[in-house]
């Protein structure tokens, strides 16, 4: 019996009625250990959003059992299942334009007792480079801007706590490339210094292999494959996507998978 | 002049209540019976606080006319116009929507509607009630007809698009129309009397300001600030969308109740006391947020204060234009808030048109 961080146990992706043949064929269980970086990638509409749910504890499982820390899903409070795991959105609108540093400091409103909020919520917004932008009201910035103002509130959610989780949903989506790779290096120092799991939904293959050491995919709403992070997962990607893959080494020995010259055949 | 306006932003809660204080005196002085210092100072006997030092010194018709009518009527206008505005910006931090108000999603619609039937319908039933509990029975109603309307539409905003302000706004249409259905059937079926009583609540007034009532909202207004203010911060993460509130460990289903609850309160008692007043819960947020912005630790505070004095101006006006009669306070609030909400939908143009095309928020 593993103590990893997170267990999910006999779930499913769907949602509503389905048959209950259908569902145990589809049920799957995972783990995730300690510190573990984890990226979930998969076609769209696959499930992996509903995946990442799952795992954030936000809903109850239909079916099977979540289990975060020791505890189902059922005995955490929202606010203390808010000191132990953070996550970011996928589309982070902010309604009435509020300013930046309190978007940030709500990441620690359900702390009780907090003197240190104000340096923290700078500590946070300077390391995901967002300090020159405290004063600035949310409607007014672009997408990668509060892409960045995000992940400065679940560092500041995060920041006094070790061992705990954190939950990326496809942040990197419309952002230009020098600003996925500075989010990606950010929320590593940070979880590696902390000591945090991460899982992450992206969409850039390339991203997970070099940041992530396991990867989960996801097809058609149930769990395709759960590999290391390696050359091994190639020929998964192929099956995965449909597509024929190219796959090269670099200088320093990483793996870039590209798609291969020939046409693909449409399914 | 840039001074000025870093000084305003500073401290506004202090300026507000600057501004209360004067436009209350100045409204104290104005009516038909002329009030003068001698009527201020003759106010203490009136208070009890003081004994008469001469038994044949009877205080003079003018602090008569300023502790009986002025008074309770200027300090319910404060209270009721703070409690409208406390609702309004509660309204609107809950639906994430600048064109939310208790008044145009028929909130107060739901509440004059519950407190006509008890008029109109329940007439013989509450006839047999004692005094005492009969005084009470219409504000209960009217809380219990704002809680229904406030229900029903946070079940219905649920399932509208998220953040959609079309979405929300028609819903109020519906509810607006449904009470008034009910209350138009309730004046078909009233007698004379009965038909007094209802139109008064239709348009609003503060005319039958009573010590009793001040005391009421006095103590609610308190109650409520209290309450409120630990939820503040709570309030802005609802900004943040449901599911993101949620994870940074706000209960939201147990906020949105103890909100509802609160705007029912705040918006329901109005009304019962005074009939329907609207828009001051739309204009007492919107300007509260173009001046210090739309954080609620300071929103809910300044809007009470901003929501006193629009109300008291609106009512200074509605029972000095036309001296001797009076214009029912409901109807000067419309015809400025009317305009004001067409001035607001222009500016969330963008926003709606948004909407219109498709797009999601």
């Amino acid at each position: 019996m593993s103590t990893g961080l997170l267990q999910l146990q006999d779930v499913v992706l769907g949602h509503g009625a389905r048959s209950q043949a259908q569902h145990t064929s589809k049920s799957f269980s995972l783990n995730v250990s300690p510190r573990e970086r984890l990226a979930i990638l998969g076609p769209s509409g696959a499930g992996k959003s509903t995946l990442l749910h799952l795992m954030s504890l936000d809903l109850p499982p239909a079916m099977g059992s979540v289990t975060f820390k020791g505890r189902v899903s059922a005995d955490w409070s929202v606010a203390e299942l808010s000191h132990h795991r953070a996550v970011m959105p996928q589309n982070g609108q902010v309604a009435f334009g509020l300013e930046v540093h309190l978007v940030i400091a709500l990441g620690r409103v359900a702390r009780a007792q907090d003197p240190c909020v104000a340096a923290i919520v700078a500590a946070a917004a300077q390391l995901a480079c967002v300090d020159h932008l405290l004063w600035r009201r949310c409607d007014t910035l672009s997408g990668g801007e509060l892409a960045r103002v995000h992940l400065a509130r679940i560092f500041a959610q995060m920041w006094d706590v070790r061992d705990s989780l954190i939950l990326i949903d496809e942040p990197l989506a419309a952002l230009d490339l020098g600003l996925q790779v500075r989010i990606l290096q950010s929320l590593d120092t940070f979880a590696a210094e902390r000591h945090h799991a991460v899982v992450a939904v992206l969409h850039d293959v390339n991203h997970a292999l070099k940041a992530f050491d396991r990867l989960v995919l996801v097809k058609e709403g149930r769990l395709f494959a759960d590999v290391p992070s390696n050359d091994q997962a190639v020929p998964l990607f192929e099956r995965l996507y449909g597509l024929r893959l190219e796959s090269l080494r670099t200088a320093d020995r990483s793996l870039v998978v590209l798609p291969a010259s020939t046409r693909c055949q449409c399914p | 002049m840039s001074r000025l306006r870093t000084a305003l932003r500073a401290k506004p809660g202090w300026w507000l209540v600057a501004v209360l204080v004067f436009l209350s005196g100045l409204a104290a002085q104005i009516g038909a019976m002329p009030i003068g210092v001698a009527d201020w100072l003759a106010l203490p006997k009136l208070f009890g606080l003081s004994g008469f030092d001469d038994p044949t010194q009877v205080p003079a018709a003018g602090s008569h006319v300023l502790f009986n009518l002025r008074l309770p009527r200027l300090l319910l206008s404060l209270l009721v116009g703070a409690s409208l505005g406390l609702s309004g910006a509660l309204t609107q931090g809950l639906f994430r929507n600048p064109l939310a108000e208790p008044g145009l999603l028929g909130v107060s619609a739901g509440a004059a509607c519950a407190a006509a039937i008890t008029i109109v319908l329940l007439g013989e039933v509450t006839a047999t009630m004692a005094a005492s509990v009969r005084v009470w029975l219409l504000p209960f109603a009217a809380f219990v007809g704002a809680l229904t309307v406030c229900f029903a539409l946070d079940h219905m905003a649920r399932w509208l698009a998220p953040g959609s302000i079309s979405a929300l706004l028609l819903t109020g249409i519906a509810m607006n129309a449904l009470a008034g259905a009910l209350i138009g059937l309730c004046t078909y079926l009233a007698d004379d009397e009965q038909l007094r009583n209802l139109s008064f609540w239709t348009l609003g007034s503060l005319a039958g300001a009573q010590w009793l009532w001040v005391g009421l909202f006095a103590t609610l207004l308190t109650l409520g600030y209290f309450r409120l203010t630990r939820l503040r911060q709570s309030l802005n993460a609802l900004a943040l969308g449901d599911a993101t509130a949620q994870q940074v460990g706000v209960d939201i289903h147990s906020l949105r109740k103890q909100i509802i609850v609160w705007v029912a309160l705040l918006a329901g008692l109005a009304v019962a006391f005074c009939g329907m007043i609207s828009f001051v819960g739309l204009i007492a947020p919107h300007l509260v947020r173009l001046w210090v912005g739309p954080d609620q630790r300071r929103m809910l505070p300044l809007a009470m204060l901003v929501g006193a004095i629009l109300l008291l101006v609106a009512d200074t006006f509605a029972r000095s234009i036309a001296v001797p009669a009076e214009i029912p306070v409901g109807i000067f609030t419309a015809l400025v808030g009317g305009p004001f909400f067409l001035l607001l939908v222009r500016q969330t143009r963008g926003r709606i048109r948004g909407e219109t095309r498709g797009q999601t928020r």
